[in-house]
């Protein structure tokens, strides 16, 4: 029997979603009788979350549930996948999983040594103790919490000021007054339990500017010494592990919505209005700056906005 | 072969290691290269520059050589001289009050250093030999300071906390705050003790003849001022909003350089450079020790041996008091051979799920946990408080310190008792000041 | 070997003096960057990484000079009861058990280091500093610590204190 070991940063057993997602391709591929086992490790009990892409590339890990992004340093298209406004809402970001611009990323991750299992794309929010954060305007002067450099460079164009901190320490920052806003996913509002300190949150909605690429991967040289049997089996895990996640995508949104309104903060949201002046934004900001560094990079956003 | 058991083995070796001499860092990484040569194969050397690397590369480390500069600055100066003579004139007529001025010293002092070895060092290096020649018994001149020494790392800043609070995920601005109480009634246990002691052996009593007047009582503060002005101002950046915990030790490092340079005129060259030397020294050896308990870690997470030990322990299904006894019982044998930093980044993983479903605060168990370490410093073989006392006071042997120790490692198992009885002591500081915890 | 030793414990002093400034750096652009921040209301950007790397290359800078001042904490109750050759050679053992420790992670240090230039790699923020930058003390100082325990385990036989 061949055992392999899937990582990933998040509380295990829990219900988070990814963890589930994990679980689900254990249990999946144990059933299907390919003489394969899956062991978890959540919580960053084997890896440290950045560390993962490395030791996948190594065959050192084989399954991870993977922040894209975290590996931009060694591939900046990478970048793309948690590039604010690329997105918007869950229905186009299934529709973005099939277009040209997923095409390009994935075979920046095969040629790395990595191949993807199961799609998912989770969606973040803004909470703030000073002032609801909608149009770019209203981030003026605020010290922020940002997840992601190129929200960072957009934040910082809208005139936030940026403080960097681990989103474990977000409640702190807020409560000590370091902090007077926070940008992060959808997952980790609920988990810190920010809404104790936020004001205002703007939840993701129709418009929502945060969203972050978080697949299921598999290192291709622990993939290469299975036998047919077993890829098909770890396969056919994959998809019913984004079945799974695409059913639960948006109930993640609302689980959001209730914790804070049932803890007595204003939640609004994004119109089409702020949205567009947040894309202006970005697009002298984060676009540029990534198209620059980038080669393609301008053509990735491209295509990536051209998604219907 | 089970999990368990490749545990044992691998403690055994390491075990081995150690007791052959091995520098801790390095016996903790070659166990766990080893161990992953054997069971996982050559491939599994290429991450190992990453993951130490990664183990050492975080922004909450940061505070770790700042805290101890912070201390460092101030040991090299006679601050720690002047601390306890301001208290000894407040304190002569008391049995035993060059020893209380002593352990009142290393309290306040360890609100300026983040580590335990700065503070008997700080505190020590002019305290003992006074001590002994004012007619003080050896053992309880060095006892003392090396009991009051551990309190650096229980009265905030303290490095033990930063670690627990990054292996752990909770915040470092709480755990502070829940180690300043207990603190404190340490350092009265401490003191109530050396009374008692000192009265019944009629020791400490000629002092009585040196009397000061209260003109001369306010005199010797005004020496003493800037350093509990350093320690209101870091409180103020951590709690009032101005920068995270790393941030305010950078700050605090600096200020505490400044204050020395100018208060006590060390600017030439030798004596910078000293005060950066020992830093140096106490903060790379706690570094490369992090950064090899990383390696470890990961060992055993990877060969399922921490995640056993967890179940094992859980199936264990005993009263949580019980529980909390055995897990004290395992923490003081650890402390014994580990110096603090490795024993949290080794155990924490595996015990706060354990601790946190026994329905324990994760908050009040880093104070016990402390506290046990706080042992740890003080018996042997590996206590850094026994090396500092060996280098600051050479003629004492290792025997009188550790006979000096004993009547406060009982005080320090007192305080954990009062603190399973009443955890109140460490929460609620940081409820009164930050709400309920998470 | 007395001018091995020589050489190596120079090059471990520079290595701390290297790191020492590296230090008071990392003060420095800590302060900075709280001014920056609480005062001006500005952005920080490059300063909480540039800290962190400063204090690693400071731990691994300053190791083999700490590993020379006797500084890296150990165990010695035990072969402190063994005389003459016993203890030398006990010593010795436990010098190897470093010093090939020290030799594995300072390889694997520098084929990490080696990728991470070779391919280009950068850190994952805004600020995008090549990653080597930050990896190569690791290579360099963990190598330096390596020949230093070099010339530790030639002392004990030399008759020098340990
Ligand atoms: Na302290
Ligand atoms: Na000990």
């Amino acid at each position: 029997e061949t055992t392999l070991k899937a990582s990933h940063q998040w509380p295990g057993g829990k219900g988070d979603v990814r963890d589930e997602m994990v679980q689900i391709l254990a249990r999946e591929v144990a059933n299907a009788n390919v003489d394969l086992k899956i062991q978890v490790y959540p919580g960053k009990s084997l890896f440290k979350p950045r560390e993962q892409w490395g030791a996948m590339v190594k065959g050192v890990l084989d399954i991870a549930a993977f922040p894209l992004d975290y590996a931009s340093g060694r591939h900046p298209e990478f970048s793309a996948t948690l590039m604010p406004g690329l997105v918007r809402n869950h229905d186009r970001a299934s529709r973005l999983n099939t277009s040209p611009f997923m095409d390009d990323i994935k075979k920046v991750i095969n040629d790395a040594g990595v191949v993807v299992l199961a799609d998912a794309w989770l969606a973040g929010a803004f909470a703030s103790k000073k002032q609801c954060i909608t149009s770019p305007e209203s981030m003026k002067g605020q010290v922020t919490r940002a997840a992601g450099p190129a929200f960072e460079q957009m934040l910082v164009g809208a005139g936030a000021s940026i403080a960097s901190m681990p989103s474990s320490e977000i409640y702190t920052g807020l409560q000590t007054g370091v902090l007077d806003a926070a940008n992060t996913s959808s997952g980790s509002f609920v988990s810190y339990r920010i809404y104790e300190q936020a004001t205002c949150l703007t939840k993701p909605g129709a418009n929502a500017l945060w969203f972050m690429y978080e697949p299921i991967l598999m290192s291709k040289r622990s993939w290469d010494e299975l036998n047919e049997d077993q890829q098909k089996a770890l396969l056919a895990a994959g998809k019913v592990a984004e079945e799974y996640f695409l059913g639960e995508a948006k109930g993640l949104d609302d689980k959001l919505v209730e914790a804070y309104s049932n803890a007595g903060v204003e939640v609004v949201e994004m119109s089409g209005d702020d949205y567009d002046q947040w894309l202006a934004i970005a697009k002298e900001t984060s676009y540029k700056n990534f198209a620059e560094k980038v080669d393609g990079g301008q053509e990735l956003i491209d295509k990536a906005l051209a998604v219907e | 072969m089970s999990p368990l058991f490749t545990g044992l083995l691998i403690l055994f070796a390491l075990l081995a290691l150690l007791g052959i001499g091995t520098p801790i860092a390095f016996a903790l990484g070659f166990v766990s290269i080893a161990a992953l040569l054997i069971v996982d194969g050559a491939g599994s050397l290429s991450i190992l520059g990453e993951t130490f690397f990664g183990g050492l590369a975080s922004f909450g480390l940061v505070s770790i050589p700042m805290f101890i500069l912070m201390g460092s600055a101030v040991a090299s100066s006679p601050a720690g001289k002047d601390l306890y003579e301001a208290l000894d004139r407040w304190l002569n007529r008391v049995p035993g009050g060059l020893v209380l001025s002593n352990i009142g010293a290393c309290s306040i002092f360890a609100a300026l250093s983040g580590s335990s070895p700065a503070t008997c060092a700080a505190i020590g290096k002019m305290g003992i030999p006074e001590m002994t020649k004012r007619g003080y018994p050896n053992e309880i001149a060095s006892g003392s300071i090396a009991a009051g020494g551990t309190l650096g790392i229980l009265i905030p800043p303290s490095i033990t906390m930063i670690v627990y609070g990054i292996a752990t995920e909770t915040s470092i601005g709480r755990l502070f705050l829940a180690g300043l109480l207990p603190g404190f009634m340490l350092t009265a246990l401490f003191m109530a003790w050396t009374i008692y002691d000192c009265r019944r052996r009629g020791i400490g009593l000629s002092a009585l003849t040196e009397r000061f007047t209260m003109k001369e009582r306010f005199a010797a503060l005004p020496r003493v001022l800037p350093f509990l002005a350093i320690i209101v101002g870091i409180l103020y950046v951590l709690y009032g909003g101005v920068a995270t915990p790393s941030e305010a030790a950078g700050v605090g490092a600096l200020f505490c350089i400044i204050l020395v340079v100018v208060i006590y005129r060390m600017w030439s060259v030798t004596k910078v450079t000293g005060m950066f030397r020992d830093t140096l020294k106490e903060s790379v050896m706690i570094m490369m020790i992090i950064g090899a308990s990383e390696l470890f870690s990961y060992t055993l997470s990877s060969m399922f041996i921490t995640q056993s030990i967890a179940e094992w322990i859980a199936a264990l299904d005993v009263n949580r008091w019980v529980l909390m006894a055995i897990i004290n019982c395992f923490l003081l044998f650890a402390g014994f051979f580990l110096p603090p930093v490795a024993v949290i980044l080794m155990t924490a993983p595996i015990l706060l799920p354990i601790i946190l479903q026994a329905g324990f605060d994760p908050y009040w168990f880093a104070v016990v946990l402390t506290i046990n370490m706080e042992i740890g410093l003080i018996t042997p073989p590996v206590g850094l408080n026994l090396y500092v006392i060996n280098g600051i006071a050479p003629n004492i042997t290792l025997a009188e310190i550790l006979r000096g120790s004993i009547p406060y490692v009982l005080c320090m198992v007192v305080g954990i008792i009062l603190l399973c009885l009443v955890p109140g002591i460490a929460t609620w500081l940081p409820e009164l000041m930050m709400g309920k915890a998470l | 070997m007395t001018a091995y030793i020589r050489w190596v414990s120079a090059l471990s002093r520079l290595a701390a003096v290297a790191a020492l400034f590296l230090l008071a750096s990392a003060i420095v652009v800590v302060t900075q960057m709280v001014v920056m921040r609480y005062f001006l209301n500005a952005s920080t950007v490059w300063q909480t990484e540039y800290v962190i790397y400063a204090l690693v290359a400071m731990t691994f800078l300053a190791s083999p000079f700490v590993l020379m001042e006797k500084g890296h904490v150990n165990v010695d109750l035990l072969y402190l009861q063994l005389h003459g050759v016993a203890r030398q050679v006990v010593q010795s053992l436990a010098g190897l058990i470093g010093l090939l420790f020290c030799a594995l992670l300072a390889w694997s240090g520098w084929t990490y280091f080696e990728e991470a230039w070779s391919y280009g790699w950068t850190t994952d923020t805004v600020w995008a500093l090549p990653l080597w930058i930050p990896l190569l003390p690791l290579p360099l100082g963990v190598g330096l610590m390596t020949l230093q325990y070099i010339a530790e385990i030639a002392k004990i036989w030399r008759g020098e204190p340990a």
